[in-house]
Formats: C-alpha cells, sequence, structure tokens
C-alpha cells in the first residue's frame, strides 16, 4: 500500500459476547465479570480480500503432529521436530512435496515474519529448533534470508532465548521495543482504542513491522497456561505480541483479554498477513503461564500443531490444557471461584490451585464470532498423528 | 583512584581483576546517573572514564568521580557490544555492522571497520590486531591502529560469542554449535569441535584448557591444541555467560538461574548456587568476591557460593560490573549506571 486509507470501526464485543457466552458457557453463568467497554478500531481499509487471511485456506482443521523423541531431557530434537514440521505441512495441504506445502502460503517475494513468542523464556519459548525449520521450509519457495524476519515485541525476551545466536545466517532478529516505554517500533495510524479501568493512555498500537514491514506472517505460539486469558496460543501470540499497551486489559482480578485478544487479530493488516500458525507444543505449560519458570508445571508434551485456523487450533489447545489440568488436580481455567484467587505473584508460580485473575479463555469463541475461525468442537477437524 | 578494566572481565585471561581485595560490602552510592537507552554490553574504565554503551547507539565517556557525562559518541545505530580499550582508543561493535574506534580522551572517531552485519560481540585487542566476530557468520581481523583488514574467515553460523585471543590463535564460539580454532595470523581453522547447539558464550583460557559453554546445556573443557574433550558437564539450560577464571576453578552461570563452579582440572561441582534469575551475564572475580547481574544484583562468597548481598540495581540480562579497590561500577537495561563504594 502506498497510500493507506483508514477506517475506523467499533466492536461491540464486550456486552454482545458477554450475553452470548452467558447462554452457552456453564462457566459464564456465575460470571462476576462486567462487560468490557466498546473497542474502537482504526486500520487500513482493505479493497480486495485474500483467501489466506485469518481463518485461511483451512478452517476448521487442525493437524497434530507428535512425537515424544522430540524432547528428550529438556532437549528439543532438530531432526525430530523437521519429520514432524513436514509431515505437518505435508497433511495440512495434501502436498506431497514439502516445497510445494509451503508454497501455498508463501511467495519468493514475500517479506516472512516468524512471530515467536519468547515470554516464557528460557524454560519456555518457541524452540529456535522449530523456527530453524520454519526458516528452511520458507527458504525452500525461494525466499532469501534476509527477507526472513524472526520477530517479537520485546527484544530483551529474544536476547533471554538466544535467538540472535540460533537462527540461521542472514535472517532478521528484531525486536519491535527495547524497553517497556519504547514506543518508536509502533505504527501511529494503526490502534485500538478502548477504556478498560480508567487508564491513561487507552491505545494500544500495531507493530510496524507487521502494519508496513511484512507481506506474510508465519505464527509460532507456544502451548500455555495464561493467568488472565486462560491460555495463550495463537490469538494471544498475534494478538498481544503486535500490539502495544496490552497489560492495561488487566487489573486483578477482571481481564477483558476477552474481547480485546480476538478483535486486535482482526485488525488489518494483521489479519490478512498472518497466514500460518505452527504451535510449538514441545512443551506445555499447564499452570504459571505465561512467564513461569517452574518445571512442575512444565510438561514434555512433545507434539506439533500445524494450521491455518487460530481459533480451531486454541480451542484444542485449550481442551489439552485442560486436560493436563485435571490430571494434575488443578482447577479449571474456567473457575469462578474467588477463594483460588491471590494478590501473592509467588503463590500463584508455585500453586496450581492459584491464579491472578478470573481467566478467560472464552476469547477464543468471542474471536471465532468475529470470523477469525472455528470454535465449535464439533466442527473442527482435528487430525492426530503420532509418529512415536 | 583508578584501576583501569580495558576489556570484558577486565582483561583477555578473564579473570575479572583478581586483585586480592578483601571483602567489603558497599557501604553507598558515590553516584547514581542515566544513559539514554538500556545498557546491554559492560561498561569498561580507563583511567577516570567509564566507557558505557547504550542501544540508543551512545558510547558513553562518565566521569567517575562525578558521574557526570564527560561526552557521548552518537554511533550510527544501537550499541550491544562490550567496548575495549587499546592504545588510547575505545572500540566497539554496533547494530550497524561496523567496529568502530574512537579516541579514548575526546571521543572523536579514529577509524571504522565493515563487517555485514551486526557486532555484538567484544572486539579483542592483540599484537596491534583487532579480532571480532559478526552475525554475518564471519571472524574479522582488522590493524589496531587504522581499521584495516587483514582478514576474515567465514564459519558456519552467527556469532555472538567474544573470542579469546592467545599465543596466535583465536578460539570462538559460533552460532552452527561449533568452537573453533583459527590462526590469528592467517584466519585459517586449526580445528572445529561440535557441540549439540549453538554458542554464544565468550570462552576462556587456563593453561591449555579452552572452557566454553554451548546452548546444548553443556560447559566443555577442550584441548585448546586440537579440540579434544577433556570434560564435560550438564547443567540445567542453556550457557550464555562467559565463564571467569579463579585460581583452579571456572564460574559461569546459566539460564536456569543457576551460577556453578567447576574444578577446572576434572571438571567436578565445587558448588552451586540458585539466584532465580536467567544468568546470561559473566560472573566477574574480585577477591573472596563474585558480583553477578542476573536480573538484580548479587554479591558471592567465591569459597562456597553463599549470597552475600543482593540488592535490585543494575537490572541486568548481559552486563558485567567494573570492580576496582575503591569502586563497583554497574549499569543496567534501564540505562542506570551506579558507582558503588
Amino acid at each position: 500500500m502506498d497510500r493507506r486509507a483508514f477506517v475506523k470501526r467499533s466492536c461491540l464485543g464486550g456486552v454482545a459476547l458477554f450475553l452470548d457466552h452467558r447462554g452457552t458457557s456453564p462457566a459464564y453463568s456465575q460470571d462476576l465479570i462486567p462487560p468490557a467497554p466498546p473497542i474502537h478500531v482504526n486500520e487500513p481499509t482493505v479493497t480486495t480480500v485474500s483467501p489466506l487471511r485469518m481463518p485461511g485456506l483451512y478452517p476448521g482443521r487442525v493437524v497434530e503432529i507428535s512425537d515424544e523423541r522430540s524432547i528428550v531431557a529438556n532437549r528439543v530434537s532438530q531432526s525430530i521436530v523437521r519429520q514432524m514440521i513436514e509431515q505437518g505441512m505435508r497433511e495440512l495441504t495434501g502436498e506431497k512435496d514439502p516445497r510445494a506445502a509451503w508454497s501455498k502460503f508463501i511467495e519468493p517475494q514475500d517479506k516472512v515474519g516468524i512471530k515467536i513468542n519468547p515470554s516464557g523464556a528460557p524454560a519456555c519459548c518457541s524452540s529456535p529448533e522449530i523456527v530453524r525449520e520454519i526458516v528452511a521450509g520458507v527458504q525452500s519457495v525461494g525466499v532469501p534470508a534476509r527477507n526472513i524476519f524472526v520477530y517479537d515485541r520485546y527484544a530483551y525476551e529474544m536476547d533471554i532465548g538466544s535467538y540472535q545466536a540460533l537462527v540461521p545466517l542472514g535472517v532478521r532478529v528484531t525486536g519491535v521495543q527495547e524497553h517497556k516505554l519504547d514506543v518508536s517500533g509502533y505504527d501511529p495510524d494503526v490502534f485500538c482504542e478502548a477504556n478498560f479501568f480508567g487508564e491513561w493512555e487507552t491505545r494500544s498500537y500495531m507493530a510496524s513491522i507487521v502494519s508496513s514491514g511484512l507481506s506474510k506472517i508465519i505464527n509460532v505460539p507456544t502451548m500455555k497456561d495464561h493467568s488472565a486469558a486462560g491460555v495463550t496460543g495463537c490469538l494471544k501470540n498475534l494478538g498481544y505480541g503486535t500490539f502495544n499497551n496490552v497489560d492495561r486489559s488487566h487489573r486483578r482480578p477482571f481481564s477483558f483479554t476477552d474481547p480485546l485478544i480476538g478483535i486486535m487479530c482482526s485488525v488489518e493488516p494483521l489479519r490478512s498477513k498472518a497466514v500460518l500458525h505452527i504451535m510449538d507444543g514441545t512443551r506445555m505449560v499447564w499452570h504459571g503461564g505465561p512467564l513461569t519458570q517452574n518445571r512442575d508445571f512444565i510438561f514434555p508434551a512433545g507434539l506439533i500443531m500445524v494450521g491455518t485456523d487460530p481459533v480451531a487450533m486454541d480451542t484444542i489447545e485449550l481442551e489439552k490444557i485442560e486436560a493436563k489440568r485435571r490430571k494434575e488436580g488443578a482447577p479449571s481455567v474456567w473457575s469462578r471461584d474467588p477463594q483460588s484467587l491471590t494478590n501473592d505473584g509467588g503463590a500463584y508460580y508455585q500453586d496450581a490451585s492459584k491464579n491472578l485473575f478470573y481467566r478467560q479463555p472464552h476469547h477464543i469463541a468471542a474471536a471465532g464470532k468475529l470470523g477469525l475461525g472455528i470454535s465449535d468442537r464439533k466442527q473442527i477437524e482435528h487430525q492426530e498423528i503420532r509418529i512415536a | 583512584m583508578a584501576h583501569n578494566w580495558p576489556t570484558l572481565l577486565c582483561d583477555n585471561a578473564r579473570s575479572g581483576g583478581q586483585g586480592a581485595q578483601p571483602w567489603r560490602a558497599p557501604g553507598r552510592s558515590r553516584w547514581q546517573t542515566n544513559v539514554e537507552g538500556g545498557v546491554r554490553g559492560s561498561p569498561v574504565l580507563l583511567g577516570e572514564l567509564l566507557y558505557v554503551p547504550s542501544l540508543a547507539g551512545f558510547l558513553n565517556a562518565i566521569n567517575i568521580r562525578s558521574g557526570r557525562l564527560q561526552w557521548r559518541f552518537k554511533a550510527p545505530a544501537a550499541i550491544a557490544s562490550t567496548p575495549s580499550i587499546s592504545s588510547g582508543r575505545v572500540l566497539f561493535g554496533c547494530n550497524d555492522g561496523k567496529v568502530i574506534a574512537i579516541d579514548a580522551v575526546t571521543g572523536a572517531k579514529s577509524w571504522e571497520s565493515p563487517a555485514e552485519d551486526e557486532v555484538w560481540t567484544s572486539p579483542v585487542v592483540q599484537n596491534e590486531a583487532v579480532f571480532f566476530g559478526s552475525a554475518d557468520g564471519a571472524m574479522y581481523c582488522v590493524q589496531a591502529e587504522t581499521g584495516a583488514a587483514k582478514w576474515k574467515a567465514a564459519l558456519g553460523g552467527r556469532i555472538y560469542s567474544t573470542a579469546h585471543v592467545a599465543e596466535n590463535r583465536v578460539y570462538v564460539g559460533c552460532g552452527d554449535g561449533n568452537i573453533y580454532a583459527l590462526d590469528a595470523r592467517t584466519g585459517d581453522v586449526f580445528w572445529k569441535a561440535p557441540t549439540g547447539n549453538g554458542i554464544d558464550c565468550s570462552p576462556a583460557l587456563v593453561t591449555g584448557t579452552l572452557l566454553v559453554g554451548s546452548q546444548d546445556f553443556f560447559f566443555y573443557a577442550l584441548d585448546a591444541g586440537n579440540g579434544a574433550i577433556r570434560w564435560k558437564y550438564e547443567a540445567e539450560l542453556g550457557i550464555t555467560s562467559a565463564p571467569a577464571i579463579s585460581g583452579d576453578s571456572v564460574i559461569f552461570g546459566c539460564k536456569a538461574g543457576t551460577l556453578h563452579a567447576l574444578d577446572i582440572r576434572t571438571g567436578k561441582v565445587i558448588w552451586k548456587t540458585q539466584t532465580g534469575e536467567a544468568i546470561s551475564a559473566p560472573p566477574v572475580v574480585s577477591g573472596t568476591v563474585i558480583w553477578l547481574q542476573a536480573g538484580i544484583t548479587f554479591a558471592i562468597n567465591v569459597s562456597d557460593g553463599k549470597v552475600l548481598w543482593r540488592a535490585g540495581m543494575g537490572n541486568s540480562l548481559h552486563s558485567a560490573p567494573v570492580v576496582t579497590n575503591h569502586a563497583v561500577y554497574l549499569a543496567g537495561m534501564g540505562g542506570e549506571v551506579y558507582a558503588l563504594e
């Protein structure tokens, strides 16, 4: 876009989705959470809708590849994740040749962003081994390394993960901001605006690398519990990893991650550019996310999920984290028990029965209602392939 | 008053000063100031000037008596590299892919030498040559006087490990997982030794043993002559923290937040201490005390690893303090700089 035209839209996500949740989720029948305020979006107009924009080429489809050899003694195996991603891409697209599978999403002239999640580094973050395989896949299509950008909002979190040293030669490693108050990497014209708790800055701006630097984004979330959002997967990594000033959507014990996460993911050009999601489930954080370093809550799940529909993928992720929490005797992420709340961050990181907020896993279904994908479990085609 | 500290961990021996300084907890802050941008690299010291690199692209020269900024040099891009000082010049790598040398007194630029990608490593000066690695995957050797290129050696991965140069050899870790020994005169590879993942840790050398950590969670002791493994030790997570040498022990941190002290000859654990934060910075040994910036700042007893003192200042990932007989200087990710005495 040489000259961008902008449009304002208002998302009535707050009241509308709130009422809808009450009707569909038993967890919300006792909801204590007030409805979110209206959220105004300022975004560039989209004149032609790409078939790749979320939910992308394969709505409702989730390919899960598991191999217990993918993580051994807390180390991710390069050769095993290579096989897993290749197979996942082939299964998702129906192509026999991995290069043809990548070509469904990426063209040689693209500038490709690989949106990692380093926020749990070093204990649980997007594995450099998986990032390397994605780089190889993108390069197989003919994209030069200099047009591949491994990025996230926080440079210092990427630094903890040593991504700079570990990605292939020529690939750019970019942190949008160096510190908490650095806004230089954000686009002043693209934003979401809402006043949740009377905060002085009511806008969250889109990272410039997303609004104007990249043509495609491959999203590489991790599989984690999240103290406010319920889980952090494709949607949370993309939405809150693209816009700044997002912490303001939580104030204990409340969180407006529902509907803010989904609304952010619906903002153009993010929605059009995020064409593929590869979830790193080699490790699963079943409690203490997103930042925990407590290895008692990090499980070597040994899986990778591939898809274009972030809502369907996060629905499966939520199911898996709920199952693991049940098995460990931890309360559901849907819990609305005020007794489980604590203001003590230390307690949260040590005790799986505690939480800092009323979690908002319904942000996934809310994103589905915005057209980003399918959250109805019966409509999701979840293909599970176990290699070993 | 001053005690020069011209390079990463004070000198090429990575000894961290090693003066037989009696341990005294800092009693007060002589001064505290802020530089523009966060500080990722470590400060260095020459005479009465402390040189602090910043991610805003400034090399700041701060008077250590007053804490006042004497001058600052504006580089074309962020400076993540730890500077080094040689022959009256301060040298540092820059994110625009250059190593820049400036006059240590005036801050005037002497020369610059280009690489093809960012330089986060610290330039190492020896025998009138400067050695540095770049994210472009190459080690460079340039003339210390002019910055003119002498040789360039293309390795197999990105270089974020500061080289150790000794006896005409350059030892460096690489993102391709190999530790390389190069001929300092030509850049030819003498040997390379593989590890299980990339390396961004800077090696140290003690009596023929090369010591370096890898992101494969192992710490390696290699025969510096041929790269053969003498021993290796498994930590809980990857190792970025450059090792410091103290007598017969080597001390380094790992990303699980554990500081490890090992016997250099055997690799046996002398002690381990949990700090609670990921450790990426090198520890600094000064007399009987180890200084460490891992989130907050720690002072740790070198003989048993017990934490003597901790303070919420100098919040840092990679920066290491400068420790002199009179004061400790440290900088943090928020741009804060402290002089403690």
